[in-house]
This record gives C-alpha cells, structure tokens and sequence, in this order.
C-alpha cells in the first residue's frame, strides 16, 4: 500500500451526502440556536401571560426605534442574500458592495439599539425596574449579541471573500444561514415586545 | 433562473415582508385586542417561513435540513404547553 | 454519484505535518487525536479533584466535626485547620457534581473517546471541522479555568447544589457566595459552548464523512451511541443557557426572574435546569453504553444481538428523555396534576434501556468469552447497570418518590446509573483503547486488580446507601449526628465512607499502570484485539491523517465467527477472507 506519496496530495473524500459539510454544520447550529432563543421567548410568553401590567410597562417603548431597526434587518438579510447571489454568478463587484452594505446595516441595527437602550435608561427603566423590563434587556440584548457576531462573522467575509477560492466562497451562504435566522427572531421579538 | 432574476426575486419577497410589518403596526393600532394579535402573529409567521423558504433556500433543499430545525421548534413549544400548568395558571400560588 | 460532491478534508500534508514545532502539534493542534487526549487530561485531573471531594464529604459525614485526614493544609475560611463549617460542605457538594458531570464525564466519555474514535471509525482523516475542534477543547480549557478561579474568590466556589435552584442562587446574599457563582454559571456556559461546537462537529463528519461502503447502518453501535448523545444534548442546552443568562441576569443586574417577591418563579428555573438535566444523564450515559457494546462483541466474538433494534431502541429512549424531567420535581411544587404524566413516562423509558441491556446479554450468551481487563469493567459496567435501573423505577413512580426525594435512595440510584456506565464504562473504553491511543499495551494483571478492587468497594459503598437513604437520611446535610432519628444509621454511614476511602485507594494501580505502560509497557501492534472495526486498521497509534489510504468498507463491524470462515474475525475493510488471512 503507498504511505507518504498518497498523503502528499491534496487528500479527497467523497462526501456521504450531497449537502456541503459547512452547510450541514450551520444548520445543526441553528437547531441549537432554536432552542435556546425559543426557550427565552417562550419563558417571556408563559411568565407574561402568568402576570399583570406588562402591556402598560411595554406602553413606554418607543415604536420608531425597533421600527427603524427591523426595516434595517430585513433589508440587511435582502443585501445578504443578494450576496450570495452574486457569488454563483461570479460577480466580485456585486459581491462586495453587497456585503458591505449589510455590514452597515446590521451596525446601524447595533447603533440604533444603543441610542434606543440609552433613551430608556434615561427614563429610569432598567433590567431592575420590574419582570417585563428584564426580559425585555434580556431578550434583545442576547438577541443584539448574536447581531454583534454575525456583522462580525460578515465583516471577515468583506475581507476575505472577493480574493478567495471559490470553495471558500461558499462561505457567504453559511454565514447568510446564520445572518437569517437573527433577522427571524427579530421577526418575533418585534410583535412580542412592541406591538402587544 | 438568470442572476438578474434572482435579484429581483430577492427583491419581491423583500416587498412582501416590509408590507406584512406595517400590517402588523396598522393591526395593533386600529383592531381590538384579539383580531390584532391574530394578524400580528400570523404576520410574523408568514414573514419567517418567507425567509426560510427564500432567503434561506429551504424550497430548494432536502426536507431533511428543514427537519433539523422544525424539530428543535417542536420541543421548545412542547417544553412551554408543559409548563402552562405552573407559569401561567401556577403563577403566585 | 453525480450528485456526490468531492471535498479537501487533510490540509496539512505529513512533511509539512512533521515541520510544524512543539506548540502546533501538541498544544495549538487541529489533530482529532491530540484534541481527544487533551480532553481526557482535562477531565482525569478533574476526576481526581472529585473524587477528593467526594472523599472529604464522606469524611464529614461519618466523623462530623473532626479534622479531614491530610487536609489540614486548606486555608481559613474555607477550613479551619481540617474543620469545615456547614457552607464548605455546601461547595464540596456543588462541586462534587458540577466536576463530575460536566468536566469529567463529557470531556471523557464524549469528547476524548468521540474525538479520538469518530474519524477512525467512520474512515475519515480527521473531523468535519478541526479548527473549530481546537476552538473547542480550547474553550473547554477556558471553562476549566474559570471554574478553578472560582475556588478562590472571596465567599468561596459556588454553593447552592449542581442544580443551583433560585432563589438560594438568585441573590449572593442568601448562600454568602457572590462572585464563586458567578464564575460557575460562566464556566457552564463556556462548557456548553464547547460541547455545542464538538456536538456540530460530531454530526457533520459522521452523516457526511464515513468512508465508502460505510452506510449508517454499518456503522459501529459506539458512533451512533455517540451521535444520539450530541442531538439529545444539542436540543436540550438552549432552554437552560437562557435560563442561566437569566440567573445570572438576577445575580448580577438585579432583576427577578426567579424571585417572587419581584413577580418570578422559582419553578420556572427547575423546569429549565431539568428539561435539559434528564437529556444530559442520557447525552454521558449512551457513550458508555457503546463502549460496553463494541467490548462485549470482540471478546464473545460474537455479532452483537439485535443491531437494528438497539438503534431503533436507542432512538426511542432519546425521545423519550425529553418527556421525563419532572420526576426530578415530584415534590417541588409543580402542579400535581403533571405527576402522572410524568411518571409513566418515566416508567415507559426503562423499556428501550432494558431492551439494550437484554440485547447485551444475548450478546454475550454462547459466547467464547475472553475475560481480558476491558471485558471485565464491560460486564461489571453491564451488572451494575441493571442495579442502578432498577431502583429508577422506585425513584420514577410518583406516590414512592414522595417519601424517597432528597433522602440517599436517590444519590445511590444515580450512582449506580452514573458510576457504573460513566466511571467502569470509561475505564473499559480506556483499557481497551489504550493500545490504539498510545501505542503500548496496559499491563493486564495490574488492570485486573484495578478491577476487583474498583468494584468490590463500589458496591461495598453504594449498595448500603440504599439502606440509608430509606433510613430518612436527607441530601445534602452535612452532619447527620445532629438529627436523632438519623443516629442509629450511623454506622453506615462510617461504613460507606471507608469502602469510598478504599475506591479511591483503589485508584492507584490504575495511576501507576498508565505511567508505567506509557513509558515501558510492551509496544501495541495494530489489532491487538482481533477487531473488526476500522481503527484497528490504522497503525498504534495511528500518524496524521489516520489511514495510509482511505479504507473501503464490506460489511457491517460484527461479523465474528462466521459460519464456515478460518478465523473468528473479519474486519470491515478486509476485501475478502484470503486477504484477511494473508494479513493476520
């Protein structure tokens, strides 16, 4: 049996499957992600539903603010997937512009809920204050966290992508599974903490 | 499909889940209480599938990968039914 | 094939691999098999901060208020001079578990075996993702870290039980500890982290990676043990580290998720912590499991009994596990009504693990058993089991745990469960892998009086903590003396405490086995075993990239005594029998 000569090639492995192993990846991390956001949220459901007063607490949230931001999320999950798009079709330029816009976007996200935070502190509302206002800190600040990681994630792609090898391109599409599934649990937060 | 309909299929949904938002915001400030929960929530639901679906590329993949997460989705609303016992009917006592 | 898409696993070829210094290949490595042995450092060491642990409270409880044997050198506060007070007894309890679960049995049943078996075994060269394998271990090291910190902080190492219920552990005020349960609940979330990524890791290169011919279901039962443990695990952590933010956020930020003078409810907190708890018996119990099913095969030589069923069963039990984790809550306060539901799905779950457990024995029915150190820990993992099942029904049926909650009963049944697959299970995996990993056999008769000594003083602990707990001793106390009608139970407990004195004495052959055989044991050839599954188709142990070239794979990985065949084995890589003999 050859020894070293074998091994001195790029070594090959025909995959079980046909779903690339990074997209497989991602998705069982979703899962767990799923999980833990979904845990969070339904606590929020089950202990507001167990309480009283919350809809008069949540009556002092701004509505332009997460307004603002969930028009900026879903636009940024628009740009990011339209980056995917322009990898298949091998367009560097769209690419870029693409990734970065969502870069921005999701900094804006990031910016716009720290003046939102500050404007509510100001007004004497922290995670002390009372249950809803916990869960409400709680809830988008981990959900903010996760933001803060993805433009992270996103601005390494800006980066790195454009001068990459195609396999490395991929790449774009993983971390757009995981930019989209951020934008989707802002889908839930918004209606469960502003418009109820 | 060529790219440029990709883009502008992107570009359609996007259209479709700004408009589902200010539904929503119209809904909880004109309707009473429960029909605007109702479209609220049945709003968030639909803007969420259409990421899936879509942006997500769910459509066009094996059911499997969708089950990899719809499974996880399953347990979580099964953990909080269980717990409406002691959380919301429990509450205080 | 068309739609199979080619991927570049191995980066680093071997001559550039043999380039790399000190610090890539052995502490920054990307290697499934220096990451495994990484893990099991880990968790060996702390295995012997628990066991200590253990053994301090046992002292306590048989001699309260007596100076520790050979701990006199702990520093006021948290000794005086070999005393402890009632709060040090609280952290040793605490940690006891939190050690023992956490960073000893996921580190080495999950993560050192998985690691280190996975590619192997499905003929890969290395895992799915290696640089995130080393983030991994890395930020399990991490949560090592912050963990031991916390011994050190001011109020002492955290204080409210593994389970760290609220509000005890809401407020530092109520328990004295501030900052060492702050560490704690950081160093979980880090352990967290870090088996998520290695739970990731594990799925994708067993569903993606396995070598030709390698279907699911010809895979050794180990891997699928190993790839169950990673879902029940990845689905049942999410509601907890929420939980935790939450706790965390009442320790820290001042809020009430759990208290409820501020609107909480401590229940909320047992519910989280368990729906995951009961999963993770099951996520450090199925590695054991499997390790027991691939050692009873090779030394019946015989297939194992019911493949498919012990998966489907497998499956099932898995299921199962998320409906079961109010038994743990009997008695808290949930409403009474769920105390029925969650009984007799408790009961229901015992049938798929029996099932497992008969499969096992048919296994070995018949069978020309060779009674090496490995087959010995296997049968005494297997005996012992069955014991620990068995009182889980007492433990699971609602009307009886009612008086049997908090007492003894219930530490004895998890120890059974826990000690038998976790620690005689790991020691089985590790007499039997340690060839492959090392390259050097374990001296056999030294691991045999491992053995016996290790199970003699196991049983000659637990089986009188039966005794004990039904007696109406509580958890968690720590002197009994104090109570009368505890009194008369005394010499029990003096009892247990010796014979745990004895098991980890016992301990020391195995230290000295390891050292010595590291050093000079005899050198392991390739298949000292006579195995069919694929890593002992890699050299001992095996270089970089695992396989001179990937293997293909005939057949499933218990065809041992064939009907007919020359010899009693045939690997699943072997093409055809003469090949076999021509290597053998």
């Amino acid at each position: 049996m050859e020894q070293a000569s074998t091994l001195n090639r790029h070594i090959a492995t025909p995959l079980s499957t046909s779903v690339p192993t990074g997209k497989l990846g991602v998705w069982w991390f979703l899962a767990s992600e799923v999980t833990v956001f979904g845990g969070l949220i339904a606590c929020y459901i089950l202990t507001r539903l167990g309480s009283t007063g919350w809809k008069e607490a949540a009556a002092h949230l701004s509505l332009v603010f997460p307004l603002l931001n969930t028009l900026v999320l879903l636009t940024s999950s628009m740009t990011m997937v339209m980056a995917h798009a322009a990898v298949e079709a091998k367009d560097s330029h769209r690419l870029r512009t693409f990734l970065m816009v969502t870069v921005l976007l999701g900094v804006g996200f990031l910016l716009l809920k720290a003046m939102e935070y500050s404007r509510e502190m100001a007004q004497g509302f922290f995670p002390h204050t009372g249950l809803f206002w916990a869960f409400y800190y709680g809830m988008t600040g981990l959900h903010a966290l996760h933001v803060l990681g993805g433009v992270i994630v996103n601005l390494i792609l800006l980066l790195t992508v454009p001068t990459a090898t195609e396999t490395q391109q991929r790449r774009v599409e993983f971390a757009g599974l995981y930019w989209h599934f951020v934008d989707i649990v802002w889908i839930f937060l918004f209606p469960l903490l502003y418009l109820t | 499909m060529t790219q440029a309909l990709t883009y502008t299929h992107y570009f359609r949904i996007w259209v479709w889940l700004v408009g589902l938002i200010f539904l929503s915001v119209l809904a909880s400030g004109l309707l009473p209480r429960e029909g605007a929960l109702l479209v609220i929530f049945a709003a968030a639901w639909v803007k969420a599938v259409l990421i899936a679906l879509y942006y997500m590329h769910l459509k066009y993949e094996r059911w499997q990968l969708a089950a990899v997460v719809l499974i996880p989705l399953l347990l979580v609303v099964g953990l909080a039914v269980t717990l409406v016992p002691d959380i919301v009917i429990g509450h205080g006592k | 094939m068309s739609d199979m898409v080619v991927a570049k696993v191995a980066d680093v070829t071997p001559h550039v691999y043999e380039e790399l210094g000190f610090w890539r290949k052995y502490v920054f490595s990307t290697d499934h098999k220096v990451i495994a042995k990484q893990y099991l450092a880990l968790g060996l060491l702390w295995a012997i901060a628990g066991g200590l642990m253990a053994y301090m409270m046992r002292w306590q409880l048989a001699w309260p208020e007596t100076p520790v044997l050979l701990f006199r050198w702990i520093p006021e506060p948290f000794m005086y001079d070999g005393y402890m007070g009632p709060e040090f007894y609280n952290a040793l309890v605490t940690l006891h578990g939190t050690i023992m679960v956490f960073f000893v049995a996921m580190p080495v049943l999950l993560a050192a075996f998985g690691n280190f078996l996975i590619p192997l075994m499905v003929g890969a060269r290395d895992m799915a993702f290696p640089r995130l394998n080393m983030l991994s271990v890395w930020v399990f090291a991490l949560a090592s870290l912050v963990l031991f910190v916390s011994f050190f902080v001011p109020g002492g190492a955290a204080a409210a039980g593994w389970t760290g219920y609220p509000p005890l552990s809401a407020r530092a005020e109520y328990t004295g500890v501030e900052w060492g349960l702050n560490l704690w609940l950081i160093a979980l979330a880090l352990e967290f982290a870090s088996f998520l990524m290695g739970g990731i890791n594990f799925l994708t290169t067993v569903i993606n990676l396995r070598a030709p011919g390698l279907s699911m279901f010809r895979l050794p039962l180990f891997v699928w043990m190993q790839i169950v443990a990673a879902v029940l695990f990845m689905l049942s952590v999410g509601p907890l580290i929420a939980g935790a933010v939450m706790l965390l956020m009442d320790r820290l930020l001042g809020t009430t998720f759990y208290l409820p003078a501020g609107g909480g409810d401590p229940l909320l907190w047992q519910h989280l912590f368990w729906f995951f708890g009961h999963p993770e018996v099951y996520v450090i119990l199925l590695p054991g499991l499997g390790i027991v099913l691939e050692i009873i095969a090779v030394f019946s030589r015989k297939p194992i009994f019911a493949y498919r069923s012990i998966i489907y069963a497998t499956i099932v039990a898995g299921i199962l596990s998320f409906i079961v984790w109010a038994h743990h809550q009997f008695i808290s306060g949930i409403d009474p009504r769920l105390a029925m539901p969650f009984s007799i799905t408790t009961i229901l779950i015992s049938v798929p693990f029996a099932f497992v457990v008969f499969a096992m024995i048919a296994t070995l029915w018949k069978g020309a058993i060779q009674f090496t150190t490995p087959m010995l820990f296997a049968l005494g993992t297997l005996a012992n089991f069955i014991l620990g099942g068995v009182t889980g029904i007492f433990n699971g049926s609602a009307p009886l745990d009612i008086y049997i909650h908090d007492t003894y009963f219930v530490v004895a049944h998890f120890h059974y469960t826990l000690f038998s697959v976790t620690v005689l299970g790991g020691f089985a995996g590790l007499y039997y892998w340690f060839p492959k990993m090392f390259g050097r056999m374990l001296h056999d008769t030294l691991g045999k009086v491992h053995f016996w000594l290790t199970i003699i003083f196991f049983n000659s602990a637990f089986i009188p903590m039966h005794l004990v707990g039904v007696g109406g001793m509580m958890r968690r106390i720590a002197n009994p003396l104090q109570y009368e009608f505890l009194q008369p139970l005394q010499p029990l407990n003096v009892w247990i405490t010796v014979s745990v004195i004895m098991l980890l004495i016992a301990q020391i052959p195995f230290v000295v086995n390891c050292v010595w055989s590291l050093v000079a044991g005899v050198r392991a050839e390739q298949n000292p075993w006579r195995a069919n599954t694929l890593e002992w188709s890699a050299p001992s142990p095996p270089p970089h990239g695992n396989f001179a070239a990937v293997p293909v794979v005939y057949r499933g990985p218990y065809e041992y005594s064939l009907p007919g065949s020359a010899q009693d084995w045939l690997p699943q890589d072997y093409e055809v029998l003469t090949q076999a003999a021509a290597r053998s």
